[in-house]
């Protein structure tokens, strides 16, 4: 079986502008590939083009070598005006900022999917229901973002996505700009909506602890020019309990190995 | 819990308090007007008094409102007439940044332009009647919209649109998803200028030429020595800028609900 | 409708050659077609509705020469120059004494949001009766049209002064005199700068209008004697001479200001 999403030697700089040089490469030759199923999680230092990699990935951005396979067949441009965001609502998107539409209420936000895919019927919005409820939003769908938490946000956005269900989702440190304590719980609603279905993940994050916690496998990208330097498979058994991660065995010994692997 | 929405006793104490300036102001400003009156006679300056009267007996009879209807609809068309396009155009041209390029330095000179320097012109093109007021009030309005406009789209947030992109959104629900609510606060404050702006320019240009409206009145009740007629008519005018302020406002609460609330105009910042 | 995102990076990318000259053939051919626009009227309307360009700029050539343009210019500037004084004077210092008390402020607040809503041009017909025909009743309408939107201006640049730097000053233990100055006029020079946009083309642009009302030079004089004996040229001409001075005091105003304040980043600011 191929895999369902595949990355191959993909090199990225940003062009010459102003007639000043094209910038140097911020990714090259840079290959991995995301089974279907899979919860995949990327590591890398601040500034190691994580972001770019996803923003490439989900058609927001052009890549300027290599290419990318979705499904077996290839989805590359280079052409900023033929990219595709979201190609056809198949990759989902959860970004570092929660872009949630301020002049939506939380469920309005959560339903914006549904209604411009011309989706929205019972069976939705009971889903929609669901998901709200699972997160602990319940009471919170007619209170606008600016009313609501940080925490709070993160879920909506999160649900957002999940709602319409794409074939994968890739995150984008969804939950670095939130307290420690509230990113803990925000990892364990995560993975219990991930248990109740399996989506494919692909989660870009700088804190090791928290690609251990949640991933079946992690990448560890290095410094500019990036590139896979490192591939570790968690060796944690799920279900896992998010808050006490670090006593499970096996833990200690791959933080190790992947902080090793970490400039 | 608290109920929030009721004040504690030092803040409803201080807004008594508030209350109870606002009237000493006002009862200053009367007096200093009557002191006026009494000092300069009620040939030059009317007493509030008679303002007052006057003012009531020309609503009762309809004379007054009925002058005010002509302005006001002459202030409403044109800023109908000229606000519409002054919102729709930026919104359609998001996407053709050389159009508006092109646009540019004529809108910039328009803005700029003098457009009361133009009444005369319009009444040339128009004649004396509603049409050339409407004409006046329609470039008052179109550009002060249009620039607010403008920058309500510029300043959207990129990032709204690609993520709307992603769940699946096509370039027409972008427009009316994203673009035009995102626009909506920028919209507003170019109207909050333009219509107090558009029903100045009626009145001034019933001033220049007219035989109905506010500014018709004004002009008569000078040209008679009747010095309460002009100040009746003044004061009209300035409750129809209040009305539609006030209106706005209301607009404004309703559409604006989502917006986290922001302080008021002459705040103090202490 | 294809799908092609609507960032606006489009907008901000610089732009190329050829992209430039379709920018300026565009600008340049819409300039054509709007005086081509303005003799097709003066052809099918007539020079009653439409003077031909021609006509006008031959007028404009004539009061050029004879003195009457400059002359005209003059006065219309003298009396918005000095109205604008008297209020810019009023409009700085007003918000600056209330600033010391927000009772005060308070209290006036209704007050000033209200008669700022008066059409101050319609008090001109009773200031005729007052003062005559003379400058004097321009100047009051001049001034109370400029000192609202000084006032405002100031006000909110005071309370745009962002306080934490002056404490921050005072902790490093600078003195008062050095906090004025340093922090307080440049947090000011900016709002200095919007206000007098606004409002000085505004002060010439109310001078004119007053001149319609009452005058006996001036290029309001000017466009309303013409329109009164039906000259058509005439308005075109006094139109077109006080669309120019407006349009040139702004960019004046604009080149000093870009001079001024070359470290901000440009804004075109709304109109109040």
């Amino acid at each position: 079986m191929s895999p369902l999403l595949e990355i191959k030697k993909l090199g990225k700089r940003f062009p010459a502008r102003h007639g000043r040089e094209p910038s140097p490469w911020v990714l090259q030759d840079l290959s991995f590939s995301v089974a279907e199923g899979e919860f995949l999680t990327i590591v890398g230092p601040s500034g190691a083009g994580k972001s770019t990699l996803l923003n490439i990935i989900a058609q927001t951005d052009t890549a300027s070598a290599g290419e990318i396979l979705l499904g077996g067949a290839s989805v590359t441009t280079r052409d900023p005006r033929a990219l595709k965001p979201g190609i056809e609502r198949r990759i989902g998107y959860v970004t570092q900022d929660d872009n949630l539409l301020p002049w939506r209420s939380t469920i309005d936000n959560v339903l914006f999917a549904l209604e411009v895919q011309g989706k929205l019927d019972d069976a939705s919005r009971a889903r929609a229901e669901k998901l709200i409820q699972a997160v602990g939003l319940a009471g919170f769908e007619t209170y606008y973002p600016h009313e609501l938490s940080g925490g709070m946000r993160k879920r909506t956005a999160l649900i957002r996505t999940l709602v319409y269900d794409p074939p994968i989702i890739l995150m984008d440190e969804p939950f670095a700009a939130v307290d420690a304590q509230t990113r803990t719980q925000l990892q364990a609603d995560l993975l219990r909506l991930w248990e109740m279905g399996r989506k494919t993940i692909v989660f870009v994050t700088h804190d090791i602890t928290e690609a251990i916690a949640l991933g079946d496998r992690a990448l560890v990208l290095s410094k500019q020019p990036s590139r896979i330097a490192a591939e570790h498979t968690i060796p944690i058994p799920r279900p896992r309990n998010v808050k006490d991660i670090f006593a499970l065995p096996g833990f200690a010994a791959t933080y190790e190995k992947i902080r090793a692997d970490v400039q | 819990m608290i109920d929030a929405t009721a004040p504690s006793p030092p803040v409803r104490a201080s807004r008594r308090r508030t209350h109870l300036d606002h009237l000493l102001v006002f009862a200053i400003i009367i007096a200093l007007w009557s002191l006026a009156t009494w000092h300069f006679g009620t040939y030059w300056v009317s007493s509030p008094w008679a303002v007052a009267i006057r003012f009531v007996e020309t609503v009762a009879s309809g004379e007054l409102l009925r002058h005010a209807g002509y302005t006001l609809s002459e202030a409403a068309l044109g800023t109908l007439i000229g606000g519409v396009p002054a919102v729709l155009l930026p919104l359609l041209l998001r996407r053709h940044p050389v159009v508006v390029a092109i646009l540019d330095p004529f809108m910039v000179g328009g803005y700029g332009a003098p457009k009361l320097a133009f009444a005369p012109l319009f009444i040339v093109w128009f004649g004396i009647g509603m049409e050339s007021k409407v004409a006046l009030v329609v470039t008052v309005v179109f550009f002060i919209v249009y620039f607010a406009t403008l920058n309500g789209v510029r300043a959207l947030d990129a990032r709204l649109v690609q993520t709307a992109q992603i769940l699946g959104a096509s370039e027409r629900h972008v427009a009316r998803s994203i673009v035009l609510p995102a626009a909506i606060p920028s919209i507003f404050a170019g109207f909050r200028i333009a219509v107090p702006y558009g029903i100045a320019a009626a009145v001034i240009a019933e001033l220049i030429s007219a035989n109905r409206g506010l500014g018709y009145l004004v002009q008569n009740g000078a040209m008679n020595f009747d010095t309460t007629g002009v100040f009746v008519a003044v004061l009209m005018a300035t409750l129809l800028v209040q009305a539609a302020i006030s209106i706005m406002n209301a607009m404004e609460k309703r559409l604006l609900r989502w917006r986290p609330p922001s302080e008021p105009w002459l705040e103090t910042g202490t | 409708m294809t799908d092609v995102p609507a960032t606006m990076a489009d907008v901000a990318s610089p732009p190329t050659a050829s992209r430039k000259w379709l920018i300026h053939g565009g600008r340049a051919a819409l300039a054509l077609a709007l005086i081509a626009g303005w003799e097709y009227g003066a052809r099918t309307l007539g020079p009653l509705f439409f003077a031909p360009p021609i006509e006008t700029a031959q007028r404009l050539w004539a009061l050029a020469v004879n003195g009457q343009m400059l002359s005209d210019i003059m006065a219309t500037l003298r009396v918005a120059v000095a109205g604008f004084a008297i209020a810019g004077i009023f409009g700085v210092i007003l918000p600056f004494l209330l600033r010391r008390s927000p009772r005060a402020t308070e209290a006036v607040e209704p007050a000033v949001l209200f008669t700022m809503g008066i059409p101050k041009y319609a008090l001109a017909p009773w200031l005729i009766l007052w003062f005559g025909i003379g400058d004097m009743p321009k100047l009051v309408v001049v001034t109370l049209v400029v000192f609202y939107i000084v006032f405002i201006t100031t006000f909110a640049g005071i309370r745009g002064v962002d306080r934490r730097l002056i404490s921050m000053a005072r902790v490093i233990g600078a003195s008062e005199r050095r906090i004025a100055r340093e922090i307080i006029w440049t947090s000011l020079l900016p709002f200095f700068f919007t206000g007098l946009k606004i409002a000085f083309p505004r002060a010439v642009s109310a001078t004119i209008v007053g001149e319609f009302l009452v005058s006996t030079q001036g290029v309001g004089r000017y466009i309303e004697g013409a329109r009164q004996v039906s000259d058509t040229t005439g308005v075109f001409a006094g139109v077109v001479i006080a669309l120019a001075l407006v349009l040139a005091i702004n960019a004046v105003l604009n080149g000093i200001e870009r001079w001024a304040l070359r470290w901000q980043p440009v804004e075109r600011e709304m109109e109040l």
